[in-house]
């Protein structure tokens, strides 16, 4: 499995926030969330583009010709339709006998894409698959709202499942709980409500402005949803995969917040040595914190071959699911 | 539990170094109080009360014994 990642060139640093923000502190944004810095893109750059760098980096040791399958996470599409896959195989030069799609998903996207590339494969539908995670949701967020601007950046990774991958990817275990829909949302810009030109602005109770027109995020809320459903689906992977945590080397969740991290790490009783937590230079970047991550641990050797890796997305939807890696 | 051990244990969870919690402190009027408090007030009721406390419960409290009665004030003692 090939992972490759991208980040938009330009920077925003706790410190910028910081003279933004003047009531804030630099070094308290750090120690409460663990984020530093994060790449945000400028405004004429998009989710398409980082997707499409993130691929020439994965394409550069893959013969393109074989790519057959072109899945892409987005929840920041270039345009409503066409879908940003089909102009991605275009702008990569990609056979035209393949298929393409976007999905919409937020945390849980790089783990769906996962199951989505693997049930092709095992289908026989396609042999290699391209799979993107590419966000942008500095686009969704309001220059006001601190809290959110702290936590997100922009980034895109892309993986290439082929046939001799899948049977190192275990069973999975997916769930979805749309009643979560008004808790992390972005309400206009749909067909429900259309994007309106001005729009009524609030400031919430912790000093950020909101308005429909941006995104909105219930933190307190998408915690409760967190430490209810994370442990659940870490019991029924195990359970699915005839496993328990003792033979499990590594653990990476969605990289959410430090102390989202930290929380469910004691909670599941996790040791810290066998646990990711590394978000500082690039923040949330939503669906591709898991593949970001596992770059990061190959490339380090914190993870080597023969490893088994628990690796579980949440967010948005609410939809989550998790998997194990065996590390070839 | 002791209340006083609440009042302590709470002041913990939540890194308030400059405030002393006392059953009349009300949370939004310290300095720096925001949303990730509420997620700690969270993560410190699951934990040591295990029960699950919701975003809007937590947006109607004032001061700490609003809180305490949300947990069940027979969970308290002198």
């Amino acid at each position: 499995m090939i992972i490759e990642t991208f980040f938009p060139r330009k920077r925003l640093t706790n410190i910028d926030l910081e003279t933004l923000f003047p009531d804030w502190s630099a070094a308290k944004i750090e120690e409460k969330v663990g984020i530093k810095e994060r790449f945000i893109v400028e405004e004429n750059e998009t989710a398409l583009d980082l997707a499409f760098e993130a691929s020439n980096k994965a394409l550069r040791s893959f013969d393109k010709s074989k790519i057959d399958f072109v899945l892409l996470c987005t929840q920041s599409p270039d345009y409503l339709l066409p879908t940003s896959a089909c102009i991605l195989q275009d702008k990569l030069g990609l056979r035209t006998n393949i298929g393409a799609l976007d999905f919409n998903l937020g945390c849980s996207g790089f783990i769906y894409g996962l199951a989505l590339a693997k049930s092709l494969i095992k289908t026989g539908l396609a042999a290699n698959v391209l799979m993107v995670t590419s966000e942008t949701y500095s686009k969704h967020i309001h220059p006001n709202d601190r809290s959110n601007r702290s936590i997100f950046g922009d980034a895109a990774a892309a993986t290439i499942v082929s046939s001799d991958d899948v049977e190192n990817i275990l069973e999975f275990d997916l769930g979805t709980d749309g009643q979560g829909m008004n808790n992390l949302i972005l309400m206009n810009g749909g067909m429900r409500n259309r994007l309106e030109g001005t729009v009524n602005e609030w400031v919430d109770d912790s000093g950020n402005a909101r308005s429909n027109n941006h995104l909105f995020m219930n933190g307190p809320e998408i915690f409760n949803f967190t430490i209810e459903k994370v442990p659940l689906v870490v019991e029924n992977i195990l359970k699915k995969n005839n496993t328990t945590l003792n033979e499990i080397d590594y653990v990476i969740f969605h990289q959410a917040n430090k102390y989202i991290l930290n929380y469910l790490r004691m909670k599941l009783q996790i040791p810290k040595d066998k646990f990711y937590i590394n978000m500082i230079s690039t923040g949330n970047t939503v669906s591709s914190t898991i593949p970001i991550a596992l770059k990061d641990c190959r490339d380090q050797e914190i993870i080597n071959e023969g490893d088994k890796v628990l690796i579980v997305g949440f967010g948005v939807g609410y939809s989550w699911g998790g998997t194990i890696l065996k590390i070839k | 539990m002791k209340k006083n051990d609440f009042y302590d244990e709470l002041q913990e969870a939540l890194e308030f170094e400059e405030v002393k919690l006392t059953e009349k402190t009300e949370f939004r009027k310290i300095d720096g109080y925001d949303s990730l408090h509420v997620m700690m007030i969270i993560a410190f009721v699951d934990s040591r009360f295990g029960k699950r406390l919701t975003a809007k419960q937590l947006f109607n409290i004032t001061d700490v014994r609003s809180l305490m009665e949300l947990i069940g004030l027979d969970n308290f003692e002198e």
